[in-house]
């Protein structure tokens, strides 16, 4: 008879699970741990430090040490240094599609901890959405039109997991914007506006393309959703705004008696809610901001793959039976349940990912004459008060966009 | 009766462990000639850059308008796009083509990145501390008659998803380079070269 029930952990079988996953990985796992704490106490000089120190990390662990990395380096302004790191972490994810039959039998003779951590797909967009990012930020706008390409081959792989990416989706957008890929654009954006609640955040951007494009139709569609008169493309501020943090994937068990244990790591219900943006002084004709909740597509994206985490589970559990009960046949019953014993605790979901991701990513863009600007920025958060961000100096060009990047 | 099998496992796993050794800490290294073809992947190489960079200098020196001029025109290089989805210096491109060029003797080239530097030198030498004599003269520079510029696209094409061990992808680079008379503002020469290839990379291995 098969009945099931979670497991209640008692103070010491958690002393022996971490005894045992102590033995078992090295201190790779404690390092970016303790990473992510500096880097949410405000310490992002301390979180690279800790990445930094030491011997090399193990090759399990190689990718998250890279976005890690690439990330802090990319809030402490270091755009050239987090390109190197995001670029090796994009070409280690280029790596994974080759299966290891080694690893994957040594995974399911134990757990997924030993096996490489390949990112959630979700991260595997985000890695070009910060090289995008980066990239924009230095300039290199040919390398940023690259990455666009690259997060769009993501994008298309797992289209349903990552559609509510409309950060990375507008950005993408933007780039072929940005070197005059009207088509490109203007494809992107037009499918974004399908799937955006509101397609105000890109109608103008529609109109404008499908204008330039002969496309009458569309530009009639889109016109009644631009507010404001529809001025010729101005210079612009893009600003990339992060606000909260990611949920933690959790530890997720499921026990069926004797002792085969299902383990399943899953995100936490936790969102970080849009911030109300503005400019001082304040600008005519801004768009509505463009806004990802992380912790949705990472969610999903986890979702996406649950099919095959539950297939690896299976496979692991009539493993590890199999292997209990033949020890049990060969040496007697006390070695089988010794056998079963450690096997049960050797039993952990992987609940690995990347830390230092933020809650939201919002894209706000703020057109602007061509000249000088010293502008603040005010941002209503929702703890409720109101922050004052002091912009550096702005210079433009006429038709020129500049980029900032901000966590608050 | 268990230990021959025992024995067996031992020497199995020492011959691994030996393996293994033998497997790390060395480095071998071998020298490639510039014309041999090392290709790895489907990815672009720099044998690729040579194969289209002689396509399109050969072009330009056999057509209108450089086979007929007579005057070594001069040239500016606008530099060339990247539009592909990998990060490639297309400026390595732009100065093979400007060397091999130089090197046909029949065009010159106006140094546009040192422009910045040839105006502060100049600057310097009027500032007061270089002998008249042998200072250079103002406005000698020569304008440009051609303005070279260009794009580098790429298609990608994988295999559609169905039971296989092994993973194809098609590549199509292009290189498209144009003449501009920046007189006239008319294209006066246009090509492109191409390169495709298909990879296979296995899914499964050890």
């Amino acid at each position: 008879m098969c009945f099931s029930l979670f497991v209640n952990r008692t103070a010491g079988s958690r002393l022996l699970l971490a005894v045992g996953l102590v033995v078992l990985l090295n201190g790779c796992a404690g390092r970016l741990n303790k990473a992510s704490q500096e880097y949410y106490a405000g310490q992002p000089r301390e979180a690279l430090a800790l990445l930094e120190k030491g011997e090399r990390f193990s090759s399990r662990n190689e990718l998250l040490f890279l976005m890690e990395k690439g990330l802090v380096l990319h809030q402490l302004g270091n755009y050239r240094q987090s390109t190197e790191q995001l670029l090796q972490a994009a070409q280690l994810i280029d790596q994974f599609y080759f299966i290891s039959l080694s690893e994957q039998a040594t995974a399911l003779a134990t757990n997924d901890w030993l096996t490489r951590y390949k990112g959630e797909y979700s991260e595997r967009l985000w890695v070009h959405s910060y090289l995008m990012m980066d990239y924009l930020l230095l300039g290199e706008y040919d390398s940023a039109l690259v990455e666009a390409k690259q997060a769009l081959k993501v994008l298309g792989r797992h289209q349903e997991a990552l559609k509510d990416d409309y950060f990375t989706r507008a950005l993408i957008a933007l780039c072929f914007a940005n070197l005059g890929e009207d088509n490109d654009a203007y494809l992107e954006y037009s499918k974004l506006a399908r799937d955006l609640p509101d397609p105000a955040p890109v109608a103008r951007d529609i109109v404008t393309l499908a204008g330039r494009l002969g496309m009458p139709d569309e530009v009639e569609k889109y016109r009644p959703y631009v507010v404001g008169p529809l001025a010729p493309e101005s210079s612009e501020l893009v600003l990339f705004v992060a606000n909260g943090r990611i949920p933690r994937k959790q530890p997720g068990n499921f026990v069926l008696p004797p002792s085969i244990r299902f383990s399943f790591p899953y995100y936490q219900d936790q969102h970080t809610l849009q911030p109300w943006l503005r400019v001082d002084p304040p600008v005519a004709g801004m768009l509505a901001p463009v806004s990802t909740d992380m912790a949705v597509v990472a969610q999903s994206s986890l979702e996406a793959r649950r099919v095959q985490i539950i297939a690896r589970e299976t496979a692991r559990a009539a493993a590890k039976e199999a292997l209990s009960q033949s020890v049990g046949k060969d040496h007697g019953s006390a070695a089988e349940i010794a056998v079963r014993l450690g096997l049960f605790l050797l039993e952990e979901p992987d609940v690995r990912c990347w830390q230092t991701l933020p809650g939201r990513l919002t894209l706000l863009r703020v057109p602007l004459s061509p000249g000088h600007h010293d502008l603040t920025l005010l941002v209503n958060g929702d703890t409720g008060g109101e922050q004052e961000i002091q912009l550096p100096d702005i210079e433009l060009r006429a038709g020129q966009r500049v980029f900032r990047s901000i966590r608050l | 009766m268990k230990s021959p099998w025992r024995l067996s496992l031992l020497l199995f796993v020492v011959f691994f462990l030996l393996l293994a050794a033998g497997c790390t800490g060395r480095v071998t290294t071998r020298e490639v000639s510039p014309d041999e073809k090392v290709i790895y992947d489907e990815g672009y190489h720099f044998s690729d850059k040579k194969t289209i960079v002689a396509d399109m200098v050969k072009s330009l020196l056999t057509k209108y308008p450089l086979d007929r001029a007579t005057d070594r025109p001069v040239l500016i290089v606008y530099g060339i796009a990247n539009r592909t989805s990998e990060h490639i210096s297309t400026s390595a491109i732009t100065d093979d083509i400007r060397q091999a060029l130089l090197a046909s003797g029949r065009v010159r080239f106006v140094n546009e990145t040192q422009r910045e530097n040839i105006q502060h030198e100049t600057s310097y030498q009027y500032g007061g501390n270089v002998a008249a004599e042998t200072r250079i003269a103002r406005a000698r520079q020569v304008g440009a008659r051609y303005m070279l510029s260009g794009t580098l696209r790429s298609m990608e094409k994988d295999q559609p998803r169905q039971f296989r061990f092994k993973k194809k992808t098609l590549m199509y680079y292009s290189l498209n380079l144009e003449l501009t008379d920046i007189q006239t503002g008319l294209i006066e020469w246009a090509d492109s070269a191409e390169v495709i290839r298909e990879a296979s990379k296995p899914f499964i291995g050890w």
